[in-house]
Formats: C-alpha cells, structure tokens, sequence
C-alpha cells in the first residue's frame, strides 16, 4: 500500500480536472447531471483502480497512466461538449481502450522474446491490410481507406499498421546484429551492420510509405518518414546511406508537391488561407478563428462555438480546446503530451533489452511526431494533413491503437535487467 | 553508451517540437490573433452582433444618421440619408465587411455595459425599454447634417471633395466625396457589383484618400516657409514668364504683373514670383515646411487617411520650382489641404481632426471621449496672421472674390492645377471664415473639372459658408 501513496498526488490533480470539467458542463447546461455524475466517478473510479493495480503489481512506470488517464479526461470533457453522445461513446471507447492497454501489456510482458522473430510477418501483414482495403475498403472524405464489416465498427487499417511498422523496423535494425553463433554481440562491437539489412529496411519504409500515398494517408506517411529516419540515425551506422535516404525523402516531397494536386491545394492552403476562405482555405481558417478568439484564456467551457469548425471532433478538436479552454489551456495539454513522450524516451533508455529498447524508442517518436503533426497543422504552423489527435480525437482505430502503443510501453518499462548479463 | 545518446538526441528532437509548438502558439496569440479574428469571415463576429444591437450613429445635433433596426433574430443597418455619409460612416454589411466609422469603432458600437453597472443603477425607471445590456454603445458624430447635405447637393454630379473643420478644435463639421453610393443593404447588394466595376471608383473615398496635385493653394505653403526664413519682403519684377533651373515657368494667361510683393502675388497667385522665391527659400526649409504642415503625413484621424511622401527626395532646382506651385510630384489629399488652411486660421497650429465626439451607453453613461489636441506648429503666428491678411485680399480682390459672403471677411486661395490630363485641371479652393475670428476652415476641390477653382470651387465654399452662419454654426 505504500507504494500506492507515494505518487499519488499527480492522481489527485486528475480526480479534481475530471471533477472541475464535469461541474463546468453541468452549469453551462450542455448535459444533465444524472449524465456527468455517472461519467464522472466512472472516469474516477477506474483512474483510482488503473493506477492502483500498475503500481501495487509493480507494472513499472507509474505516470504514464496518469497523463493517459488525463488526456482522455480532456478528451471526454470536449467530445461531450461538443455533442452528448459522442461523450459517451468517446467514455466507451475508453473503457475499451483501457482494456486493450491491458491485454497488450500483458501479451507484450509475457512473449516480448518473440517479437523480435517477425520482421517479415509485419510487413506481410501491413501489405495485405493495405491490400485489403484497397479492394474491399469504403471511400471517406475523398479516401479509401476504411474498412466496414458486417457486425462490427468501421476500423481504419493505417492506424494499426502504424504499430506494425515500427516493430518490424525495430525487429530489423536490432536482431541484424543480434545473434551470431548463437550468441548476442555487444552494440559497440559490432562494426558495421550488414547493408542487405539496410535495404530491407528501406524496401518496409518506402513500401509503406507508397501504400499510404496511394491511400492519400499523407500525415501518417509523413508520420512513418519521421520514425524511418529516427530508426537510421540511432541504427544505421552507415551516413552515406542515411544522406541517400534524406535525399530520396525529399526527392518523394518533391514529386508530390509538384505533381499531386491534392497535395498542392494543401500547401497553397497553408501558405494564403484566407486567399479562399470559403474554398481551400475554409478549414484552417475556420481553426484559426476559434484559436484567436480564445485568446490566451479562452471562452470557458461551454462558451464558445465550437460548431462552428470543420471536423471538429477529430482533426480539429485540439481548436476547439483552444477556444473554450484558451491558448494555455492547449498549452498545458501538449505539455501532457511532453510528458507522456519524455517518459517514453524514459522508458526506451533505461530498457536493457536492445529489441525493446528500439521498440518504446519508434513508439516515442509516433507518439510525438504525430502530435506536432496535427497540432502544427491546425494552428498553420505547417501545412494541414488530416491525422488524429492521440487520446482526445473521436474515434475508435485511433483510441484503440494508441492504448495498445501505451500498453506496449507499460510492458516494457515492467520489463527490467532480464538480457543485462547476456550483454555485459 | 553511444546508442542512448543518438536516443537523446533524438528525444530531444521530438521534444523541440513541443517547444516550437508552444512558442509559435504564443506568438499567434499575441501578434497574429487580433488582426486575424477581425477578419468578415470569422462566423463568431456575426453570432455575437445577432446578441447585441449596434448602437445608434448621431451627428452633432443629434439627428440619426445610422441605425440598427431588429428584424425578428436578425439586424438591419439603415442609413436613412443613404449615399451622403457612405465615405465617413461607412456601412457595416454581412456580405461586404465594415468600412470607415462602423469598422474604426466597432468595437464601442458593440459595447455593452457590464452587468454590474446596470444592476446598481436604479432598474425601475424606464420598463419595457431596450434592455440595457444587448444595445451597443451610441456614437456622436462632430458632422453637421445640414452642411453635409449642402455639399452633396453643391457638388451635384461633379466629381471632389469637400472638406470643413473647425480649425480651433479640430471638429470635422463636413467630409464629403464625390461619386458616392448607397451603402444601405439592399441597395448595397443589388449595386455591388456594378459599383466595383465602374471607372469614376465611387468606392473610393476622395476626401480623404485621394491625392491630388494642389496648385497653387500650395503657395499657402510656401509663402509660409518665405515668411518663416525672413524673406517676407522679397519682391520680383514679374513679366509674366520667367526659367528656373533650366525650366520655363509662365502665369496663367501669361499676365504680367510688374513689381510685386507677397502680398500681390497671393492675390493673383503669381507663379513667375512662387518659382523665384522657391530658389531663395532653397528644398531643404520647403520640405521642413511641408512637414509642418503636415502635408506629406497621413494624419491621424477616426478613419483612414492617405499621404504621399518622397516628393523632395533628389530634387533639383527646376522641380523644386514647380513644387512651390503645387505642381510637379507633389500629391496632396483636400483632407490636408483643409489643415493648411486651418493652420492660418488658427495661428500657424494644426489641431488634430476628429469626427467621433463621444461614444455613451444609452442611459447616458459616457465610454469615449475625443478632446481638441494641437497636431503641429505649422508655422509661426507672424506668419499666419501675415498670410491671413494676403489670403483675405485674394477674396476681396484677387482670383478668389466668388468666395465673398456678406458682412464677413472671408480668407482663401484657389488653385487650377495642370495634371496627367490635358485641359482637365483639378479646381481648388482653401480658405477660412470669418477671417477675424476663424471658426471654419474649408477646402472644396473638384476633380478633372477644367476650370478655375476660382470659378467653380470658391462659390460653392461661400454658399457652405452662409449656411453655417444661418444655422449658427459659426457667428459673426
């Protein structure tokens, strides 16, 4: 019991936010109050009980949950406030996503050994979820790539994919030196990892990367250039190769910015927005509005219009954050995601198991990427591409796919000194 | 470990991002934010302005000169005097944005008393009224009604401006521009796009953004920058026709006035005796004169205002000739060409202009106040009661004698400038009244009219004139 009190305090600020922005809601008479109370001591009660199993089971890293936990707070708040239903079922998923932070920190705790083995099972994997949807997928918002099954909610392949990628790179770069003889070779022995392995990781980066222009997926291929070119900095050992690879990158920017049109119109939207404010522009302008009028203190929940942007729920939700909560309210919430992404690297560094170690370190770098990928867009800091924002969007592949990452992290922060000897 | 520290580097990559986040989100805030959220587009503008009724627009003597009228949930502007005041109040549309008045002070348009001030008010008095808190705050115009329809009726088809201020305060008691349009809705709507393509710019407001050469009511200037350098007796034997720099300079009519003074030579504004006095006044203490007369600086006023600057750079002696009677680059708007005459009339001290007097909640509680500040010290008071004099023998007996009104004294000079246009000069007209105690500076200007400002512009500024004397405006 001891250790549940040590760090309970961060705990304590999570109840009292819950408590603040349900009370808030209450007032402003966006919901009633049988509604928010049974919402808010559920998201209390399983905060309280998340938080007690990870640190009276010892399941390692004890603050991870906790900026989870408040994140997807925020994200209930705002998704409720925007539109009743969609709170309780963003409340919903939640509880599913919890469930699958679960499963996979226990799957991922127990068989971490095996996960290594697959390389190539996760790209064939990645490959035929791409192809799946490519054949039996259904078109929104101008792309294809949703997939409806009789029965069962619409999922979105690229989300899961993302997951896939980066194990698969993580297995390729750590098990090319991993085992020779039989034997595990120390990192800095090694003097040069093998260059068929490089281009194998190349053909899953840029194979990837094509299926994703293809299904015009161009923040998450954006997203999987990112960590790529993470994975060949830490890994790659070979600077001609990472230059060639930063040059082919840029060359791919290139083509689809001269000759994607879709891509073009996104650019032009960025550099002059308000040159067609009810065309191109429309959605970025529309965000901008809501961020200014929520000045640095914003509106107060409930306050403002958010209806008034475009996609609000999903890609534009951290906007309307902006307008009811103000700028720092944003502000504090990216310094959640700071956190969260900080305790990943955390997590990565101080993982004695090479595999895993490459592992919370690609997850960290999705994690961040991602976040400054939506965030940056919707506030015209670089051109806008439709992604999620972690925790807070409205939708199921996205909530899912990020507790299970988180899951995955939380797994290997338990895991602790089990290669240690085999290396030193 | 050399692996953990590419790891670093990498962490602290990603982690920079969050900063720049951070930083550029604070920036929009603090420098982007405020222009961006003015913009017509933004949807939250009109949601409020369906919560709140626009305040009333007044001109001096308080008769309405722009309302908001509710129409079930929405609003509708009325400007019952339609096209007259579209280039100073403006029009405030849900289609085409807000200009002038109704966008420089929308903010007090849309002001609300706080919700404590009305409760500690005694609430009892006047039920069933316009709740206090949803009608924004009341504007008082200086403009006088009376005059303004004048004007507009003076000036009739004719392209200009005309512009009349009280030159003690700075009170603008009439800013009219020629063409004009109808800035009300329905109108605005059924007409726009047939007013953005017509060739005479009835959108654009002449008064006070159009730049116009000014003639020789410019001599103002420099007789002014003569008087302030000690050559207040210069005298030229003026033949007519005289070269400066290299460049022939001729009188209107090529009329040769023999010996004269300043004071001749502001009564039938001489150019031969402008031009040579120009050469001994030198560029330099012109264009510090120019300056203090504000000519060549978009002053600061309750609506935009215009001014083109650059004239003296690399200016030879030719130029400069031609400058000193208003021609060559020299651009001026009538706006500030009303200053210069308010300048003599009060002085040689140009007070600031302003329109908007007070801005007050409708149970009389007052958030604005506009109070008479001096802009500039145009010139010494030695000078301007010297050129007040020679102004006042131009109307009695020079170029500017159609400005007369009886049993005042009026002051004035009158231009024909030559433009880009042959044959079509601009007609100019300054001057003040009455010219022992003035209380109404006036500039009339009329566009490519090809006739003299003595002969078009002066009567209509006496006919302005004897209508603020009979509406006592201005006394005796």
């Amino acid at each position: 019991m001891k250790k549940f009190f040590q760090n309970i305090r961060p705990l304590l600020l999570l109840l009292l936010l819950n408590a603040i922005g349900m009370l808030l809601m209450y007032i402003k008479g966006v919901d009633t109050l049988e509604d928010m109370a049974i919402l808010c001591s559920a998201m209390c009660l399983l905060s309280i009980a998340m938080y007690a199993i990870i640190t009276l089971f010892s399941l390692g890293d004890s603050y991870l949950f906790i900026i989870i936990s408040m994140l997807s707070t925020v994200g209930i708040i705002m998704q409720s406030r925007i539109n009743q239903d969609d709170g309780m079922r963003q409340m919903k998923l939640y509880l599913v996503g919890v469930a699958f932070f679960f499963i996979a920190l226990f799957v991922y705790k127990c068989f971490h050994k095996h996960f290594e083995k697959f390389t190539f099972f996760y790209w064939g994997l990645s490959m035929a979820l791409f192809a799946f949807t490519a054949v039996f997928g259904t078109v929104r918002n101008g792309a294809k790539n949703w997939i409806d099954l009789p029965g069962l909610p619409s999922i979105q392949p690229s989300e899961f994919i993302r997951i896939l990628f980066v194990l698969s790179l993580a297995a390729i770069f750590t098990r090319a030196r991993s085992r020779k003889k039989g034997k595990y070779i120390p990192y800095l022995e090694r003097k040069k990892i093998k260059s068929t392995r490089l281009m194998f990781a190349a053909g899953i980066a840029f194979s990837n990367a094509l299926c994703l222009f293809l299904q015009r997926e161009w923040g998450i291929a954006l997203l999987f250039f990112a960590i790529y070119i993470a994975f060949l900095y830490i890994y790659g050992e070979n600077k001609l190769f990472f230059a060639a690879n930063m040059v082919l990158v840029i060359f791919a920017a290139f083509i689809g910015v001269k000759f994607m049109s879709h891509i073009q119109v996104r650019i032009s939207a960025w550099l002059d927005p308000f040159n067609d404010v009810d065309g191109k522009g429309y959605q970025i302008v529309r965000s901008l509005f809501a961020i200014g009028e929520g000045g640095f203190a914003g509106t107060g929940i409930g306050a403002g219009s958010p209806y008034l942007i475009p996609v609000v729920n999903s890609d534009f939700i951290f906007s309307a954050i902006c307008e009811e909560m103000g700028v720092l309210g944003g502000v504090a919430i990216l310094m959640l995601y700071f956190l969260l992404v900080y305790r990943g690297f955390k997590i990565s560094l101080s993982s004695t198991n090479e595999f895993n170690k490459a592992v919370a370190m690609g997850l960290s770098v999705m994690l961040g990427i991602q976040t400054f990928i939506i965030v940056g867009g919707v506030t015209k800091l670089i051109p806008l591409t439709g992604i999620t924002l972690p925790f807070i969007s409205f939708g199921g592949s996205s909530m899912i796919t990020t507790f299970i990452v988180m899951g995955m992290l939380q797994a290997i922060s338990s895991i602790k000194g089990e290669v240690t000897d085999e290396i030193e | 470990m050399k692996l953990n520290k590419r790891i670093i580097t990498v962490m602290v990559t990603v982690l920079a991002l969050f900063l720049v986040l951070v930083g550029y989100l604070t920036y929009f805030t603090v420098f982007r934010a405020p222009e961006i959220i003015k913009s017509n587009h933004n949807p939250r503008i009109w949601e409020r302005e369906k919560k709140i009724l626009r305040g009333t627009i007044y001109d001096r003597a308080g008769v309405v000169l722009a309302e908001s009228k509710k129409d079930g949930d929405n609003q509708e502007r009325v400007y019952p005097y339609g096209s007259i005041y579209a280039h100073t109040i403006g029009y405030n549309n849900r289609n085409y944005g807000k200009t002038n008045i109704e966008s420089q002070f929308n903010d007090y348009l849309m002001k609300t008393p706080s919700v404590i001030d009305v409760l500690r008010k005694d609430t009892a008095e006047d039920e069933g009224e316009e709740d206090p808190l949803t009608k924004g705050a009341n504007l008082s115009l200086t403009l006088d009604h009376s005059m303004t329809q004048l004007a507009a009726q003076l000036m009739g088809n004719d392209h200009g401006s005309v512009v009349a201020l009280n030159p003690v305060t700075g009170e603008v008691y009439c800013l009219y521009s020629s063409p004009t349009f109808d800035p009300n809705e329905a109108k605005l709507t059924e007409n726009w796009d047939e007013l953005t393509e017509r060739s005479d710019s009835p959108f654009f407001p002449r008064a006070t953004q159009g730049l116009y050469a000014p003639g020789s009511t410019f001599k103002v200037v420099t007789a002014a920058a003569g008087i302030d350098e000690g050559h207040e007796n210069f005298t030229f034997n003026d033949k007519g026709k005289t070269t400066v720099g290299g460049k022939p300079f001729r009188n209107a009519g090529g009329k040769a006035y023999g010996q004269i003074d300043m004071s001749d030579a502001i009564r039938v504004s001489s150019n031969v005796f402008f031009t040579q006095l120009s050469q001994v006044i030198g560029k330099d203490a012109l264009r510090e004169k120019a300056k203090d007369f504000c000519v060549m600086k978009k002053v600061p006023f309750d609506i935009p205002t215009n001014a083109a600057d650059g004239v003296f750079d690399d200016i030879d002696n030719a130029e400069l000739g031609s400058v000193a009677i208003g021609q060559g680059k020299l651009r001026v708007s009538p706006f500030n060409m009303a200053l210069v005459a308010s300048a003599i009339a009060n002085d040689g001290v140009i007070m600031r202009p302003y329109m908007v007097e007070e801005a007050f909640f409708e149970d009389g509680e007052s958030v604005y106040n506009a109070t008479p500040e001096a802009l500039s010290r145009a010139t010494s008071s030695r000078a301007a009661a010297m050129i007040k004099e020679y102004m006042v023998g131009c109307v009695r007996g020079g170029t500017g004698t159609a400005a007369k009104v009886p049993g005042i004294d009026v002051a004035g000079k009158t231009g024909t400038a030559e433009n880009e246009r042959k044959g079509k000069t601009h007609a100019w007209f300054i001057g003040f009244a009455p010219a022992d105690n003035p209380q109404l500076a006036i500039c009339v200007m009329k566009e490519y009219s090809g006739h003299g400002g003595g002969s078009v512009c002066a009567p209509i500024a006496a006919k302005l004139i004897q209508n603020a004397l009979n509406s006592g405006l201005i006394t005796r």
